[in-house]
């Protein structure tokens, strides 16, 4: 019957016998199983579509699961190879599924070292499968046996089980080691791969056994005969390496790596030269011998040799671009490789590296053939030219029209992401393409299908058209998307529009003509931007529309949310208090950082998700604190918190960090410790503080507990001296706390008495960063002249240490804790005076503007202007610069 | 079936096979029972408590003998009723020296009794009252009392002490064992 069927859906023309098959039928066919005799060819084909009903993903209920399972136990019974190995298959499939799945253990236990060889491996794979923690005592025998099988395949099958046993109970597995290091011996390659690896897994947590096995293979005392098993110590080695740091030059395990380049193996041989390349602080001479490598490769007839070879120069071309110029000549000859990944790699790689004068020539090439290849190649391509543009400037025409052909190429959110990303960087970066820039984005907005790009450009639009020398011309763009396009695309360009009508004085009285249009429109969030901004430019009050337009609200939205949540959760008489609420964290610096490092990398192409990771932690860190009464109870919510900061060398006994964490009127220090002695119990930990004079200590919160291993946290309650110049100063700090000798397995104290203990820490620093907020302002020259009405500052001081502008406006920042407006922070080249200017919020809300000018003689000069609402702040940071 | 089977059938040429469940508490000998009754090139050197169930093969007067050896342990012991339905035969294996645990042993039986899948079947019924040679067994007879075997009546059973280690009364038991089967069978 099953025949018949089977045989007419074949004429249907279904290639897939199987595509039609009903759960419940097939679970009906499996009560097949329970007859005697069995039919091992019924069987194993039902068996077969209940495989392929699980692999299609179709669900079984714990009852179902169950009585299929039984069933398939009943196959035991039979002698046929084929069917046997199906029923392994099928109690792997089932074993998650299925109820009392242990009854199949002595089974299979009975097949693993039973005398047929064509089961005991698929039988352990099966019984590792069925088997949990508490059932791994009785076959662990077995399995210890299996690992040094003679039988290759029974061997390999007995590591790779115990590998994802390792998952389930690492423990017991731990106790293998001595049979996988005699499987590591093995003639075997494939055992003595998977042996490794289980090695490897065994010891991975403790970093002197990794380096002891890395040596005992490299020695030779343990031959490796599998390419597979050098390629992974390979990457173990460079693991060691990246962990060490800097300081591994020398090292005989570096010497290992090299060595490796002149395996016998191609796969080892790409291994290590891939290794070397991405390893960091390499030296020219180090890299040479790996480049000359993958050099070689590229000529070599294999495609994916070429392909592996092309694709690793083009991941490092960035970041040793001088020791790729070698295989420049090699790169040129793969242009016109018939495999276009290969051919896209050799030129993206050579645009990253090559010369000015051949970008011509490449960006012809690759035009020719840009529309075969798929998104991800064309992201490669974009982010090589975004390098490209970086590195020379002059030639941002070229590349600029060629990525807006792209622009208006076919192709998915993500390729259209990262060109937009790279002409915003463009533009951004280069002066002059940003009226060009800028019209290849309004083209690309003209006909757009991603909201979230045209929002972006759009806001860009906005930040950037008022200031270029013929604003009015991007208007019609704008409004067109009123016209045209979703409501949120229309909210953005209201919003857009508007920042145009702020900024440019002469274009007001048109902007205010389309913002009354856009009062009409159906949408109401479109309508109420509309409403607000032209009742503001209506009053035709700079000074508001400053305020209210360009710089809007200067406040960290988590916490606002949360802020205003609360107060309507507790409603009070007062008034919410804005100023309450602490600013943003500037993410501007950040997202340069970041847009950099991808740069770099060449990876990711939206920054978005990048940006909200400060917030995320700020967020993170005041939840964490509002669970701690003592800290919640202080008024005032979390105003910043300082990155954490090493009170301990890193490789001590305890290892403490400390993150300042900055209210209106406490300092809250947290100090966490992570305790990395096995053999001690640490409780009631504290630590004592000597702080400056001012300084109040109102609350310590100690530690109850801290055990091997684990990190936690004591907190320390200050109140800032009402004297501000009295808040910055070193405490000293010193670890106390009672030691309970334990044991080193099960971490269970000894006794029950302990002894006092403590260790000392360095100083912590209270310096005037901890206190302040960056805060990001667009338009600096009129929040400038607004403070003008604030108390004002001035001082000059002579910064002798400092040889360059560069390095004076890096020190100033950083020591200020503040974030440079309108790209001051940059120093175009060849200048001897620069002006930085500052802004940031003093915690309690104080609002700081910093101006300094800066001049290049012998040392650095510079004239410092803070302009605060508070005397006091001023007057600290004046006294404290220097 | 095809003329070739029903043929063979009649002239009782047929290879004859029976599938036989065999239980009892744990460390009662079941393994080592069936261990014996395997053909000399399959037995194993060591008996290990069983977990979950082991399937053999063994052979008696021209009859295939499919054995399920079911663990014995107590937490296993509700998985012997998945493999009622299909048994044509059950060999109960009793501790003769554990003379506490009898009653547990009873309990048991008249769970497996009672059970939809065995109640109203005609299934031979063969107890070894195995571990005689131990000094404080109970003879066949007092341990068939203490099980309240003469209550049995709807099913044939044959109780016989045994030594699993030398073979001792096996075979006499099996011997019984395989004529009711064959009786059942045709």
């Amino acid at each position: 019957m099953a025949f018949k069927r089977d045989k007419k859906e074949e004429e249907d023309g279904g290639g897939n016998i199987f595509q039609n098959l009903e759960k419940t039928s097939v679970l009906q066919e499996a009560r097949t199983f329970n007859d005697t005799p069995v039919n091992p060819r019924k069987c194993t084909h039902i068996l077969t579509k209940i495989l392929y009903l699980l692999n299609q993903g179709e669900q079984l209920g714990s009852t179902e699961a169950t009585e299929v399972f039984f069933a398939v136990t009943k196959l035991f019974q039979s002698k046929d190879v084929v069917l046997r190995r199906m029923v392994y298959l099928g109690i792997k499939e089932l074993s998650s599924l299925a109820e009392d799945v242990i009854i199949v253990t002595s089974s299979l236990t009975k097949d693993m070292t039973g005398r047929e060889d064509l089961y005991r491996a698929a039988a352990i794979r099966a019984l590792c499968s069925i088997t949990d923690v508490t059932m791994l005592q009785s076959i662990e025998r077995y399995m210890k046996q299996a690992i040094v099988d003679r039988n290759s395949a029974v061997s390999s099958a007995a590591l790779v089980s115990s590998l994802h046993l390792t998952k389930v109970a690492g423990e017991v597995v731990k106790r293998w080691v001595n049979e996988a290091q005699e499987a590591a011996n093995s003639d075997s390659i494939m055992v003595q791969y998977h042996a490794l690896g289980v090695l490897y897994h065994i010891r991975k947590s403790d970093r002197l056994a990794v380096t002891k096995l890395v040596a005992k293979f490299k020695s030779g005392r343990m031959s490796l005969k599998s390419p597979f098993a050098i390629c992974l110590v390979i990457r173990i080695v460079s693991k060691l390496l990246e962990e060490a740091g800097g300081e591994w030059a020398e090292s005989p395990l570096f010497d290992f790596v090299e060595s490796c380049l002149r395996h016998k193996s191609e796969t080892v041989i790409y291994e290590a030269a891939h290794a070397i390349v991405n390893m960091k602080n390499t030296t020219q001479r180090e890299l040479a011998p790996a480049v000359s490598v993958l050099q070689l490769f590229c000529t070599s007839p294999k495609p994916t040799l070429r392909f592996a070879a092309v694709r690793t120069l083009n991941k490092v071309a960035m970041s040793h671009p001088a020791a790729l110029m070698a295989c420049n000549c090699d790169l040129e000859s793969l242009i016109t490789d018939s495999n276009r990944s290969i051919a896209t790699l050799a030129i993206t790689t050579l645009l990253k590296t090559g010369a000015e004068s051949s970008v011509d020539r490449l960006m012809k090439q690759i035009s020719s053939f840009v529309c075969e290849i798929s998104d991800e190649f064309k992201i490669v391509v974009v982010q090589a030219i975004r390098a490209l543009c970086l590195k020379f400037p002059r030639k941002h025409s070229v590349l600029m029209n060629f990525l807006s052909t792209m622009l208006r190429d076919e192709g998915g959110l993500e390729y259209k992401a990262s060109i937009a990303d790279t002409v915003i960087t463009i533009i951004e970066e280069n002066p002059d393409a940003k009226e060009t820039g800028l019209a290849h984005l309004c083209e690309f907005i003209e006909d757009c299908e991603h909201t979230s790009l045209a929002v972006r450009i759009l806001h860009l639009l906005g930040k950037e058209g008022p200031k270029t020398k013929q604003p009015s011309r991007y208007i019609r763009f704008i409004y067109n998307r009123v016209i045209l396009e979703k409501a949120v695309v229309r909210g953005a360009a209201v919003a857009a529009m508007a920042q145009f009508g702020a900024a440019c004085p002469d274009l007001l009285p048109n902007i205010l003509v389309l913002l009354a249009r856009c009062q009409m429109d159906s949408d109401d969030e479109v309508r109420d931007r509309a409403t607000y901004y032209h009742t503001i430019l209506q009053c035709r009050d700079t000074l508001i529309a400053n305020h209210y337009i360009i710089d809007t609200l200067q406040v960290s939205l988590p916490i606002l949310e949360k802020a205003l949540y609360q107060y309507l959760q507790n409603p009070s008489p007062i008034p919410f208090d804005l100023k309450s609420i602490p600013p943003p964290s500037a993410v501007a610096d950040d997202h340069v950082a970041a847009s950099n490092k991808i740069a770099a990398e060449g990876s990711i192409s939206s920054t978005a998700p990048k940006l909200s990771k400060p917030q995320r932690e700020e967020n993170y860190y005041a939840t964490k604190l509002n669970n701690i009464p003592e800290i919640a109870n202080l008024n005032g919510p979390l105003f910043c918190s300082s990155e954490p900061v090493q009170l301990t060398e890193s490789e001590t006994e305890y290892v403490v960090r400390c993150i300042k964490h900055c209210f209106p009127h406490h300092l809250v220090l947290q100090f966490e410790c992570l305790n990395t002695l096995n053999d001690q119990l640490l409780e009631n930990v504290w630590v004592q503080l000597e702080p400056s004079e001012g300084y109040e200590v109102v609350h310590s919160i100690p530690c109850p507990r801290l055990q091997y291993g684990e990190s936690a946290s004591t907190y320390i309650i200050l109140r800032f001296p009402d004297q501000l110049s009295a808040t910055i100063g070193n405490f000293g700090a010193t670890l106390k706390f009672v030691v309970k000798d334990c044991d080193q397995t099960t971490g269970l104290p000894d006794t029950e008495e302990g002894y006092d203990d403590e260790y000392m820490l360095e100083d912590v620093e209270v310096s005037l960063s901890d206190q302040i907020q960056k805060v990001s302002k667009a338009n600096f020259g009129a929040a400038w002249e607004e403070a003008a009405g604030y108390c004002e500052m001035e001082d000059m001081y002579s910064l002798a240490s400092m040889s360059s502008l560069e390095e004076a406006v890096a020190n100033v920042t950083a020591f200020l804790g503040m974030q440079p407006a309108e790209r001051s922070d940059k120093v175009p080249q060849g200048k001897s005076a620069h002006t930085l200017f500052l802004s940031g919020f003093f915690r309690g809300g104080q609002q700081v503007l910093v101006r300094a000018k800066l001049a290049l003689a012998d040392a650095v000069t510079m004239q410092l202007t803070v302009r605060s609402t508070d005397q006091r702040v001023a007057e600290l940071i004046t006294s404290t610069v220097g | 079936m095809g003329l070739f089977d029903k043929l063979s059938n009649f002239l009782g040429l047929k290879k004859k096979e029976v599938k036989v469940l065999v239980v009892g508490l744990n460390n009662s000998g079941k393994s080592t029972i069936i261990n014996h009754l395997k053909s000399d090139d399959e037995k194993s050197t060591e008996i290990v408590p069983t977990i979950g169930l082991s399937v053999e093969k063994f052979k008696n007067q021209k009859v295939y003998f499919t054995a399920l050896d079911m663990s014995g342990q107590g937490r296993y012991r509700d998985l012997w009723e998945h493999y009622y339905k299909e048994c044509e035969g059950i060999i109960f294996v009793i501790d003769s020296s554990d003379r506490l645990r009898l009653a547990v042993a009873k309990e048991e039986l008249d769970m497996l009794i009672q059970h939809p899948d065995v109640a109203g079947r005609f299934v031979p019924l063969l107890f070894f009252a195995n571990k005689m040679d131990l000094r404080d067994a109970l003879s066949s007879v007092k341990v068939a009392a203490a099980l309240g075997l003469e209550k049995l009546q709807d099913k044939p059973w044959h109780i016989c002490s045994s030594n699993a280690v030398t073979g001792e009364g096996l075979q006499e038991g099996v011997h019984w064992f395989t004529q009711q089967v064959c009786e059942s069978m045709r």
